[in-house]
């Protein structure tokens, strides 16, 4: 075994190639609010024109394929690129997006030729930001429950409905959505999957007053919103995968929701807090080194390295071709659970600290505070931990009849 | 990158699967634990011919000189059974001890017999209040000249009944310095208790003017024993977890399998979602102990500083075949009680290996100075 990602010579030069790189095209002035909701339109731009930089030179999404505007590059190529964008604080796209890795991916495996290329170039080389739009006030962990409804008319489908906890703020190009396609057939056959540009007549965005809006993704979301869509005409063309067939589109981008994919960094707000007991004195001494706060931190680090290491086996299985079955809910469901547990035990450890962002008494910028809500939003997005236990039992034969097989991935 | 086990490592874990199926099936294991019938002891012998117990000793003197990965993947599999032993005393924490402190004649007098089987040697350590810190030991060793005699009582001894020798932690009565010496366990003035109950293999043994002489000090001297106990320990225990790794697999396997074919209220009983949770935390802990402990061996076989994965893999594994025992009860119910369904085997398992060398408690300080908090 091999719990290290080895370098080759030709990686390291690529590195400095990507880091020299980076240094030229980063935008100076970027900040990371400790709630995504306090980005800025002038911090979003700044990151949207870092990723068309990184669209025009292929490293947006580099593993995709230059045919449709990705970068053809390698996991080993993707990894170094992943590794030096979190150097700098960043991820990779360094905004909000559902274009890349879950619309775009379903697009890859789906779409006909013609709507790849009309699509895929876009979204990967980041000259449009997509929304995904799936949940709906009737169909949450029932995805397919949803009851919008796209009727074809000609050459167009008219779509009617409302969907729930979507987008970011600041808007976007595209949204992809599952609506019904056949309000006859049955379950699971009756859906369709359409790539809806967002200036279309007929769709309204109203921001919702949440909690949080997440705080998974190290870009952040801003604001979820409610759309509304009214009588809005769609080309058929932007149908994806076929009438009826919108189901198995969404298993693509479903599995790859639940974590499957995998990844190597590490959790920042799980650095911040050690950082800040390190370094923040509490009655004459640092907070580590208080017992109860040394008990608290060592159940947080445990369950992040075990965290950890579940995503880096994913990232193996995924890299080396070994097909996964519960690994990938198995990864959400611990994150997840890591995640509120650790709100509880930011509170114990920090008391009231943890509860504010006020500048002077508000633990590490806010970043407590911030996490102290996302710890119970987040559990959410993506499938309930719940919902993460209902995939896993399948997978391992105990939920039904016959062993459930990990979505389609192309 | 590459987190899967060698060709050579398959090969490995294919032979022990078959060999525990073989030599050690539930009717036998069961006998073993059983307090009132005889234990047979052509397994074990059995398994001394496999020169699997010589794994982490190295060939010059006679052992098989393997990797600690690879000791991770033989014990896994010996786990599955559970196999009791004394293999992981003798073979692993009393052998790598000896690598740590002996001298090299001790080496040559004790290594290739621990290999073999011949000599079943186990560490002696804690006492009544048990500990696993060098302050805890209060067991005396006079010195008079090149003799030493031992006296005290050490108690929760884990396999020492089926020792041929103890190495045992004492405090030395002349300059408090605290050393391990190794004497056959039925030297004059050793008396060893069965401790009945749920306890696993373990023994309380009460030493009274137990004659040793220097040759028996590990290294010679009783300073610097208990550091290579330490020292060997940090190697040990990854292994440790490995079996308890092992064990979890079983008591999953063995849960997945009757949620599928027990029916109650005319359906698989792995249909109730309530089921499904613990099928599920089951196999959460499984895979974390799993991953901490192949990672801390990894790094073992690197030579990277490995403490702050040996005390995590430690407290993850034993908190999860604990945890593991406890969820295939809830799943298995009213069966999984009855002593001849066989999951009761590794819940007693569970249970002594839980605190065998550093409880959780323990290993979470541990890991927190390791951490340099
Ligand atoms: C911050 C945030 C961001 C989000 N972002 C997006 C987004 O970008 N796009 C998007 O489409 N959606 C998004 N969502 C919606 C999210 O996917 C849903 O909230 C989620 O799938 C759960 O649906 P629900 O809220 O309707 O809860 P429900 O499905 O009504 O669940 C209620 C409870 O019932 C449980 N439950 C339901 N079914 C089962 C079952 N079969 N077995 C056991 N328990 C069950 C659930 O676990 C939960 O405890 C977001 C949500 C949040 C909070």
């Amino acid at each position: 075994m091999d719990f290290e990602p080895q370098y080759t010579p030709e990686q390291e030069e690529f590195r400095q190639e990507v880091k020299s790189w980076m240094k030229e095209n980063m935008p100076p002035g970027i900040v990371h609010p400790a709630d995504p909701i306090d980005l800025t339109e002038e911090q979003y731009q700044l990151r949207r024109e870092f990723g068309r930089r990184l669209g025009a030179k292929g490293w947006l999404w580099s593993t995709a394929s230059p045919e449709y505007g990705g970068g053809g590059l390698d996991v080993d190529h993707a990894v170094v690129l992943e590794e030096e964008a979190e150097a700098a604080g960043l991820t990779i796209p360094p905004f909000y997006d559902s274009g890349g890795r879950l619309g775009g991916a379903s697009i890859v495996v789906w779409g006909s030729e013609e709507q790849k290329k009309f699509f895929l170039p876009p979204i990967f080389t980041g000259e449009v930001r997509t929304w995904q739009l799936l949940s709906e006030p009737e169909a949450g962990s029932d995805l397919a429950n949803v009851k919008s409804t796209a009727v074809k008319d000609g050459d167009d489908y008219i779509i009617n409905g409302q969907k729930v906890y979507v987008g970011s703020s600041l808007g976007c190009d595209y949204m992809w959505t599952l609506t019904v396609t056949d309000t006859e057939a049955k379950r699971h056959e009756n859906l369709g999957w359409f790539m809806i540009p967002s200036t279309l007549p007929g769709i309204t965005v109203q921001p919702m007053d949440l909690l949080i809006s997440g705080g998974e993704s190290g870009a952040g979301s801003g604001v979820k919103n409610t759309v509304f869509f009214d009588n809005v005409r769609v080309p058929a063309f932007n149908l994806i995968g076929g009438h009826n067939e919108g189901w198995k589109v969404a298993t693509t981008h479903l599995e790859l929701e639940h974590g499957t994919g995998g990844k190597i960094s590490r959790n920042p707000v799980v650095d911040r807090l050690f950082d800040y007991c390190r370094t923040t004195n509490r009655r004459g001494q640092p907070i580590t080194k208080d017992e109860d706060a040394r008990e608290k931190l060592i159940d947080v680090h445990i369950e992040q390295e075990i965290v950890r290491l579940f995503q880096l086996r994913n990232y193996w299985m995924r890299h080396s071709g070994i097909s996964t079955t519960y690994e990938g809910p198995q990864a959400s469901y611990m994150r997840k659970t890591l995640g509120l547990k650790m709100s509880r035990h930011i509170l114990d450890i920090l008391g009231p600290a943890a509860l504010t962002f006020d500048p002077e008494l508000g633990a590490s910028e806010g970043h407590m505070e911030a996490h102290s809500r996302a710890g119970i939003v987040a559990i959410h997005p993506g499938g309930t931990t719940d919902i993460q236990k209902v995939i896993m039992s399948r997978r391992i034969g105990i939920g039904r009849e016959v062993k459930e097989k990990a979505g389609a991935l192309g | 990158m590459d987190l899967s086990l060698t060709p050579e490592q398959e090969m490995l874990k294919t032979a022990v699967r078959s060999f525990v199926h073989q030599e050690y099936p539930k009717e036998t294991l069961l006998q073993i634990a059983s307090p009132t019938e005889i234990s047979p002891e052509e397994p074990w012998e059995q398994l001394t011919k496999t020169g699997w117990l010589g794994i982490l000793i190295p060939t010059e003197y006679g052992g098989e000189g393997g990797s600690f990965t690879d000791a991770g993947v033989l014990f896994e599999e010996l786990g599955r059974g559970p196999v009791p032993g004394p293999h992981i005393s003798s073979a692993v924490v009393a052998a790598l001890t000896l690598l740590e402190g002996a001298t090299e004649e001790q080496k040559n007098e004790w290594l290739p017999r621990i290999a073999s089987g011949e000599v079943r040697m186990v560490a002696a350590i804690t006492e009544e209040e048990f500990g696993w810190l060098e302050s805890d030991v209060q067991v005396t060793a006079e010195q008079t000249g090149g003799r030493l005699t031992l006296n005290g009582s050490k108690a929760y001894v884990f396999d020492g009944e089926t020792a041929t020798h103890l190495m045992c932690a004492v405090r030395s009565k002349n300059t408090n310095d605290v050393g391990l010496v190794i004497v056959p366990a039925d030297s004059v003035g050793i008396t060893i208790r069965h401790l009945p109950g749920f306890a696993w293999n373990q023994c309380a043994i009460d030493m009274e003017d137990v004659a040793a002489d220097s040759t028996n000090v590990l290294g010679e001297e009783l300073t610097g024993g208990w550091t290579a106990l330490e020292r060997a320990s940090l190697k040990a225990i990854p292994v440790i977890s490995a079996y308890q790794v092992g064990g979890s697999q079983a008591v999953y396997e063995l849960s997945v399998d009757y949620s599928r074919t027990r029916h109650q209220f005319g359906t698989p009983i792995g249909r109730f979602q309530r089921v499904q949770d613990q099928i599920i935390n089951l196999l959460n802990a499984l895979d974390a102990a799993r991953w901490t402990a192949y990672e801390a061996l990894w790094k073992l076989d690197i030579g990277r500083d490995a403490d702050d994965s040996v005390h995590l893999a430690k407290t993850v594994a034993s908190e999860g075949y604990y945890e593991a025992c406890n969820f295939a009860h809830e799943v298995h119910a009213g069966v999984g009680s009855m002593t001849e369904y066989g999951l009761t085997l590794h819940t007693t398992a569970s249970r002594t290996l839980y605190n065998y060398l550093g409880d959780p408690k323990l290993h979470r300080r541990r890991l927190a100075d390791a951490l340099g908090l």
